[in-house]
């Protein structure tokens, strides 16, 4: 399988099933060694949508998430991911900042690319149970 | 103007909070837990309306509030506030959706074809009683396809663009912070166009249906027909802090066009919002596609829809007229009497 580059592995992370992610980050954390704490919290992202009858973005409404940025000898990990799960979301930081330290980097991409095939499959499930609501309609 | 000041009734409020309380009983992660699985699009509804998606915290509003809609929203909109702003998302394209809906009823042969997903649109209206009697209702298992349907399909629009049915806009190159915020600015007349998507965006479904409905029933100047309904899920890209670009998550989202025909092009009405709540955006579309020309005080003149779909001030505003007006009340009454003396000593004047 092709590595995945740096957006997808966060994108992959953000995704990525809560125990499991916290799990991997309990194996690097005497490795990456002390961390700066930048934030640690849950906040909103604003999702804008663009409209096509007008051309104007506009704003949809706020997601909750939990964000989290760590730094380490000038190096930064950082995770959002959707929810309140502020431990899921450390993690996620905890396993960029290894991956951009070059710690456990094989566990790290190893992990990444099951999750990434997990939820290729999850998708996969989903568009197959919708195309079987696919119609063709004719007119007589 | 004067007040009334009331002593006494801290017990009764404290009792009546609780007596709202008690049908409800004790509220746990099991019982949110179960509200989020077993109404799925009721807390689509109230996150739409809320303007912030998240599940759990829609099914504990539900789960507080008895499923009380207007205290629901009230809730999540007082708690949004409690929370910083991390960023602003890049804006959602029509073409980078994760489609799970897509129908048009315009155009049979729409480039990628229609799907109906989840819908009980085709299906019998028919309450499995059975349930109450002990007979579970199991649903039918989804046969799935042998192949995936396309993940992303292109807007119908710009397929009519490029077939010269209709002028797409230009985009507007407005990113980020610089895209007006309702939340953050007043709603003014005429309204941006950014504010009107926004609020109809968040406006009380029952209410964009009210306006909507009597547009589409003539009271209107443009009669939709759906250009495109989609269901879908919309990926939050967001910024490391390196820059680079990644998805911090999918959230559901909603999407209708509606067109009307305008001398030899089509003209488009769009809505959108968060959670799957297909009435609201066709209904939401239709007064977009009807608001240009609308006469002052009628039902699809913009400044009407939009400060009388906003559920949290309508509600609130409904509401307050049962609160203590004994005030005001009693100088309608004294202005009664007044005139009734002033009546009855003009009958008792001798005849000239």
């Amino acid at each position: 399988m092709k590595e995945l580059n740096h957006g997808q592995v966060l994108s992959t992370l953000a995704r990525a099933d809560a125990d499991r992610i916290k799990a991997l980050a309990e194996t690097l954390i005497d490795q990456v060694g002390e961390v700066e704490v930048v934030a640690s919290r849950t906040g909103l992202v604003m999702l804008p949508m663009q409209d096509t009858a007008g051309g104007t973005a506009f704003h949809l409404g706020e997601v909750l998430m939990s964000e989290a940025h760590i730094r380490a000898d000038g190096v930064e990990g950082y995770g959002l991911r959707r929810g309140r799960d502020l431990e899921a979301v450390m993690a996620m930081a905890l396993v960029d900042l290894a991956l951009a330290r070059d710690i456990s980097k094989a566990d790290c991409l190893e992990f990444c690319a099951a999750e990434a095939a997990g939820q290729m499959a999850e998708d996969d499930i989903t568009l197959r149970r919708i195309e079987a609501t696919r119609v063709d309609m004719e007119t007589f | 103007m004067a007040y009334v000041a009331t002593r006494g009734g801290e017990r009764a409020i404290e009792q009546s909070e609780r007596l709202f309380r008690s049908d409800m009983g004790r509220i746990d992660q099991a019982r949110v837990a179960e509200l989020r699985h077993a109404l799925p699009y009721l807390v689509d509804r109230v996150m739409g309306e809320a303007s912030l998606y998240d599940e759990d915290l829609a099914a504990l509003a539900l789960a507080q509030t008895g499923g009380e809609l207007y205290e629901v929203v009230l809730l999540l909109r007082a708690w949004r506030t409690t929370q910083p702003r991390l960023s602003v998302a890049a804006p959602i394209q029509q073409k980078d959706l994760f489609t799970h809906r897509r129908i048009s009823a315009a155009f049979k042969d729409i480039p990628g074809g229609q799907v109906l997903g989840p819908t009980l649109d085709y299906s019998h209206r028919i309450l499995a009683t059975d349930v109450l009697t002990g007979t579970p209702f199991v649903p039918n298992n989804v046969v799935p396809s042998a192949r995936a349907a396309p993940a992303h399909q292109p807007s119908v629009s710009a397929w009519q663009a490029e077939n010269e049915l209709l002028d797409l806009p230009p985009v507007e190159p407005v990113q980020g912070n610089d895209i007006p915020d309702l939340t953050r600015e007043p709603l003014l007349f005429p309204s941006k166009r950014a504010h009107t998507l926004q609020s109809l965006a968040r406006a009380e479904t029952g209410g964009v249906l009210a306006l909507g409905y009597s547009a589409m029933r003539g009271y209107g100047q443009a009669h939709p027909t759906v250009n495109e309904l989609r269901l879908a899920e919309a990926e939050v890209m967001v910024k490391h802090p390196r820059g680079t670009s990644f998805s911090a998550g999918r959230v559901k989202v909603s999407q209708a066009e509606v067109v009307s025909k305008k001398g030899e092009k089509l003209e488009l009405g769009f809505a959108a919002t968060l959670g799957w709540n297909e009435v609201k955006c066709i209904a939401a579309a239709t007064l977009d596609l009807n608001t240009k020309g609308a006469a002052k005080g009628t039902a699809t003149e913009e400044e009407f829809f939009l400060y009388h779909t906003e559920g949290v001030e309508s509600s609130g505003f409904c509401i307050h007229f049962k609160l203590p007006h004994y005030v005001t009340f009693q100088s309608s009454l004294d202005a009664m009497r007044d005139a009734k003396a002033k009546k009855a000593a003009k009958c008792m004047e001798p005849a000239q």
